[in-house]
């Protein structure tokens, strides 16, 4: 039954991770080694293996990547939580796709938002790594209260109700205002950091949405427990 | 709260899937799940030695994962 789930989840996280391994092979390893040209050398000298090992280790990268939100968040965490998620089918999944990409992307990338490579950041790594770490957990929590506001507000009028949804999204105000400054410099243009960002945001995107999609299509148990029954039902 | 449990059978809770997984999963089966589930986060996320990570390097500018 669980591990039935863990199928699912795996199976679209696959799918994910490939069209995300696509992205990365097509956009991500030119982009990048687009944007090093602005870099100046660090004083350790280059990276420590060849370039063409970083453009198949991170196509590879990328395939775990859609594995790892599959597994975790499709496998485990929708078996557990897709009782309490709101809506049926595929908007069940777009809404766990979503607060997947809060937790893990959006409300970390309001305090510490992608940076391109050549661009050094005034905040250490461990701070940056621990405040990470505090935005994954808040945007999670935000996603949480956002599941719980749409439950409190049934009956009311469909914009109330989206209204009381998105109102958590507040809280995420309060770690903009308090983070420390973090001051980069480098050479990259700021029109070129923008169009960087946003490929970053719109490859996470398609990351989640693919995962939720193919998810939707695999099905539901009940759905499936159908159409198995040409196999003997001795699972349990 | 204290829910009929007739009703929260038959509409399915959180509750119950905790118990469900509870009854079919044994604590090895989740701990490996578990461990697996870390290892690949962390590999992919903070693991700061050299050789994996400059093998990542585009694959975090990419996925816009600024731990280094």
């Amino acid at each position: 039954m669980a591990t039935d789930y863990l199928e699912r989840g795996a199976l679209a996280g696959v799918a994910g991770g490939l069209v995300y391994g696509l992205f990365v092979a097509t956009v991500g390893n030119a982009f990048t080694a687009g944007l090093e040209t602005f870099e100046h050398s660090h004083g350790g000298g280059g990276p420590v293996v060849s370039e063409l090992t970083t453009t198949v280790a991170s196509v590879g990268g990328g395939v775990l990547w859609g594995l790892l939100f599959g597994v975790a968040v499709f496998g485990m965490a929708y078996f557990f939580l897709e009782p309490a998620i709101p809506g049926s089918g595929a908007t069940k999944r777009l809404a766990l796709a979503g607060a997947g990409f809060l937790t893990v992307s959006g409300a970390p990338w309001l305090v510490l938002p992608p940076q391109p490579p050549g661009v050094e950041q005034a905040l250490g790594t461990e701070t940056r790594m621990a405040w990470y770490a505090g935005l994954m957990a808040l945007g999670a929590l935000v996603a949480v209260l956002a599941g719980l506001a749409y439950r409190r507000a049934e009956g009311r009028h469909t914009a109330v109700r989206l209204g009381a949804t998105a109102l958590p999204l507040v809280l995420l105000a309060v770690p903009v205002a308090l983070a420390p400054a973090n001051p980069v410099h480098g050479d990259v243009p700021a029109a070129l950091v923008a169009a960087y960002r946003w490929t970053v945001v719109f490859g996470q995107l398609l990351l989640w949405t693919t995962i939720a999609g193919v998810h939707a299509w695999l099905g539901d148990s009940e759905a499936r427990a159908t159409d198995d029954l040409d196999y003997p039902t001795t699972a349990d | 709260m204290q829910d009929d449990t007739d009703t929260a059978r038959a509409t399915d809770s959180v509750y119950d899937r905790i118990e469900r997984a509870r009854a079919s999963l044994t604590g090895p089966q989740i701990a490996i799940a578990v461990a697996l589930v870390a290892a690949l986060g962390f590999t992919l996320l903070f693991v700061q030695d050299p050789m994996l990570h400059d093998s990542l390097h585009n694959f975090r500018h990419s996925a816009g994962i600024t731990c280094h």
